[in-house]
């Protein structure tokens, strides 16, 4: 008799129950072959390592973090896309939702993430180029036309004025006649890693993490279907990192974010269940699964011994994948659809509650609506195509799997000991350790690659001669004029003494100590810009400008 | 010692992707050059004041959000109005091919895509500073990848032959004439290297004036390189003679040049380029 036997039966049990709430997709799961394909293995073999691996949906997560996993439903399938104009970008949203995409995720462009008006000087250029050029409520109002809140749940790659675009979401839907606590969304809201990898950083640690948290207290109150910050590995393995850099400094920043909330007095439980991950998936297909499984049981250790959380929720890491952008070539793009095959097939296997697919031109530019749509069927082949998704976590008891997962969790404990000798992870940015960490890494590996020592087909062997040089999307350069005039009218229309008042108001309580969510909702209301609500917040909090 | 280049490496615009210009940056100290880098979000006016104040001999400007065509431009209309235009502007980050001739109009000297060597770009860099300074080119010959033949001059190909393929045991892959040189010419395969028997096909054959100085024997030795004008080019700014300024055609459908043996300390050495077999795997 297995010696987990009671466990497994009452996990058994509590599975079959949700599932009459929560159903599979299909009664029985076949091969092509007719043979069953069973929801779980491994359970029968007395050897089965429960200590490490829990069961699906069980602490420590390593298995995932629901029992049935995608037997029940498929990951959301959320391609990021914004571009230009609020109006353009609500058209490819649409066209988006059309094709079957279940989530939608915003990008803002560069003037929008670094809180500065499309009419201010450092905007020259910038405007609508990288994502959405958002102003004001009303640019939001024409962003979100006639897409239903209550039933998308929407992700908005957005960090040093989070607070800002959240108001907006939040405002619009109650235009709709959505209540806040009905919608769901994610904003990423993760600013230590802005320091360390993605530079779109506004104000000094210590003002930022306050916004942060107060984020965190407000949506705990009103928008409880809200992930309040997506912490975020993505980017730093983009500058640079390898695999285990990214998870590692990942994990040290949520640990961040959780001291800093904890000591502003929240509750561990009150917010945790909210906090969401958001990782890289590049080429080395097994190391990527091991890193997606090791980070679930790193982080559920972490919650439930060293910050005690009770609700299991807050022990849960939930994640969002995207394949990496660093590992597309511009030369032979089309090869960059398998690429994304691969990294997207290792993230489903690793877990993953999200994705997004990169499209074959982004070395080059934004997608195009061609490429768009072939990064989301690839999604979607894997999905219903593959029957990958029919057991869950097929790659447990993997031998080498299994050690890359248990190698990865000990490399992230020596990491975070050496950050925490150097006073945790702000310390740690302030100091510009992760930096040079990642900096070394990164030019390493572009050397090697140069050598010839690793190798990347189609740039540095497999080359072509000639190669057809393929259709790029242009973002029309006249928006920024466009985006102006619309900024000028605006300020002529709006009642300016009311946006005086509700601007003064919020950098009293800048000054103060009281939660920056209830003001900033109130500027937004009355059509303050971005430009003029961080203006706001910089001359009370001052800047950041790099180490 | 000679003054160091001085590179400023600059973001311009909001992007705050740093990678490349980190990575570039250590590069170009790597191979020997001060690099300066500005940091993120740097206006075109604060990175023209930048390079003015710092004295830089080249600035390297990288951006990946897409406003290249409106940030670049700026930065050389601001060098220009300081009378700094002398500095060499080159870029990088994620540009389309197609903006690659507009930014090259507007002053820029040369747009590096993704997949760009390192080592290439701080040769570029380090060339197109010692030519505007009249300074001659140096520390960056690409050497020569193989030897591809070695020329044995010989007065009858049939006299000698049978030494070859008969004795040797070496298999006679062709027989062909050269006319640009005056020569008929006799491969034979050892390895990855050939022998070339050359016989004068008149009198004013340079292989006829050779045997007739110094008798039968080794002629030459061939280098086999790929970019021959550009290897030309390289070592005429090193101060070497060439017989050859330009490529001419010489046997099995390549291209070639002979180094003057004056700056050889006496051996003659051929620059052979081999036509490429397109779309083929390298």
């Amino acid at each position: 008799m297995n010696k987990h036997h009671d466990r497994i039966k009452k996990w058994k049990l509590a599975t079959e129950k949700g599932m009459q709430r929560f159903p599979e997709r299909k009664e029985t799961f076949t091969t092509s072959s007719e043979l069953t394909v069973d929801r779980l293995y491994g359970l029968e073999d007395e050897r089965y390592p429960m200590e490490k691996l829990g069961l699906p949906g069980e602490y420590p997560f390593t298995r995932g973090i629901q029992p049935t996993m995608y037997r029940a439903r498929y990951w959301t399938m959320r391609q990021y896309a914004g571009f230009g104009s609020a109006e353009e970008t609500n058209k490819r949203f649409r066209y988006l939702l059309e094709q079957g995409q279940t989530g939608l995720s915003v990008a803002f462009d560069l003037p929008t993430q670094i809180g500065y008006d499309s009419d201010h000087v450092m905007a020259k250029g910038e405007v609508g180029k990288v994502g959405v050029a958002i102003d004001s409520l009303e640019d939001m109002e024409a962003l979100l036309r006639g897409i239903p809140l209550d039933q998308v749940s929407t992700s908005m790659t957005i960090n040093a004025p989070a607070a800002v675009l959240l108001a907006m979401y939040i405002v619009v839907a109650q235009k709709q006649g959505v209540a806040s606590h009905l919608i769901s969304g994610t904003i990423q809201n993760d600013i230590l890693k802005e320091y360390i990898a993605r530079g779109t950083y506004i104000f000094p640690p210590q003002p930022s993490m306050r916004l942060i948290t107060d984020i965190f207290a407000y949506c705990k109150e009103h928008v409880p279907k809200w992930n309040t910050i997506s912490i975020s590995g993505y980017h730093i393995r983009e500058a640079g990192a390898n695999a285990l850099q990214e998870l590692a400094f990942t994990i040290a920043n949520g640990m961040a974010y959780v001291e800093a909330a904890l000591a502003v007095g929240l509750e561990i439980d009150d917010f945790a269940p909210r906090l969401a991950f958001f990782f890289n998936a590049h080429n080395q297909f097994f190391e990527e699964v091991a890193k997606f499984r090791a980070a679930r049981r790193i982080w559920a250790k972490l919650m439930k011994e060293k910050y005690k959380a009770q609700n299991p929720k807050s022990w849960q890491l939930r994640f969002h994948t995207q394949t990496g952008g660093s590992t597309l070539t511009a030369q032979q793009p089309d090869n960059n659809i398998v690429r994304v095959t691969l990294q997207a097939l290792s993230a489903v296997m690793g877990g993953t509650q999200s994705l997004h697919t990169n499209s074959r031109d982004e070395a080059l530019a934004l997608p195009t609506e061609d490429s768009a749509r072939i990064a989301l069927r690839t999604q979607q082949i894997i999905a219903h195509e593959s029957g990958v998704a029919d057991t869950v976590d097929p790659l447990a008891g993997s031998f080498y799997v299994e050690q890359l997962t248990d190698e990865m969790e000990q490399g992230v404990a020596n990491y975070l000991d050496k950050i925490e000798a150097l006073g945790g992870a702000v310390a740690a940015v302030e100091q510009g350790y992760m930096q040079r960490e990642i900096h070394h890494t990164s030019y390493e590996t572009q050397k090697a690659i140069e050598r010839g020592e690793e190798v990347i087909v189609g740039m540095n062997s497999f080359k072509m001669e000639n190669e057809p040089q393929p259709e790029l999307l242009r973002v029309d350069p006249s928006l920024g004029e466009k985006q102006k005039e619309k900024l000028a009218a605006l300020r002529n229309t709006r009642d300016q003494n009311r946006v005086s008042a509700q601007l003064e108001a919020l950098q009293r309580g800048a000054q103060g100590t009281d939660n920056l969510m209830p003001l900033i909702i109130a500027c937004v209301e009355s059509y303050c810009t971005i430009g003029e609500i961080c203006g706001v917040l910089r001359q009370e909090f001052g800047e950041f400008t790099g180490v | 010692m000679e003054k160091k280049i001085r590179v400023l490496v600059a973001k311009p615009g909001l992007d705050g992707h740093d990678r490349g210009a980190l990575v570039i940056s250590q590069a170009l100290r790597d191979y020997g050059m001060e690099v300066i880098y500005t940091g993120l979000r740097q206006t075109p006016a604060q990175i023209v004041a930048a390079a003015i104040q710092e004295d830089v001999d080249a600035i390297g400007l990288s951006c990946l959000s897409g406003a290249h065509n409106e940030l670049f431009p700026e930065v050389m209309k601001g060098l220009k109005e300081r009378g700094a235009d002398d500095i060499i502007v080159i870029g990088g980050g994620v540009i389309p091919w197609e903006d690659i001739p507009f930014l090259e109009q507007a002053g820029i000297q040369k747009i590096f895509t993704p997949g760009t060597p390192l080592q290439e770009t701080a040769i570029y860099i380090e060339k197109a500073v010692r030519e505007r300074d009249g300074l001659p080119v140096t520390g960056n010959v690409t050497p020569p990848e193989r030897i591809d033949h070695i020329g044995i001059a010989v007065a009858s190909l049939d006299e000698v032959l049978p030494f070859y393929v008969n004795v040797l045991g070496l298999t006679l892959e062709a027989i062909e004439e050269v006319s640009t040189q005056q020569v008929k010419v006799a491969f034979l395969q050892i390895g990855n290297v050939r022998l070339e028997l050359l016989e004068p096909m008149s009198d004013q054959s340079a292989v006829a004036q050779f045997i007739a100085k110094r008798g039968q024997g080794v002629h030459h030795i061939a280098l086999g390189v790929t970019d021959l004008t550009e290897r030309i080019a390289e070592l005429k700014a090193q101060g070497i003679k060439m017989i050859q300024d330009q490529p001419v055609p010489g046997a099995g459908g390549a291209n070639i040049a002979f180094i003057h043996p004056a700056s050889t300390h006496k051996v003659l050495f051929e620059l052979c380029e081999k036509p490429v077999v397109k779309g083929g795997v390298s």
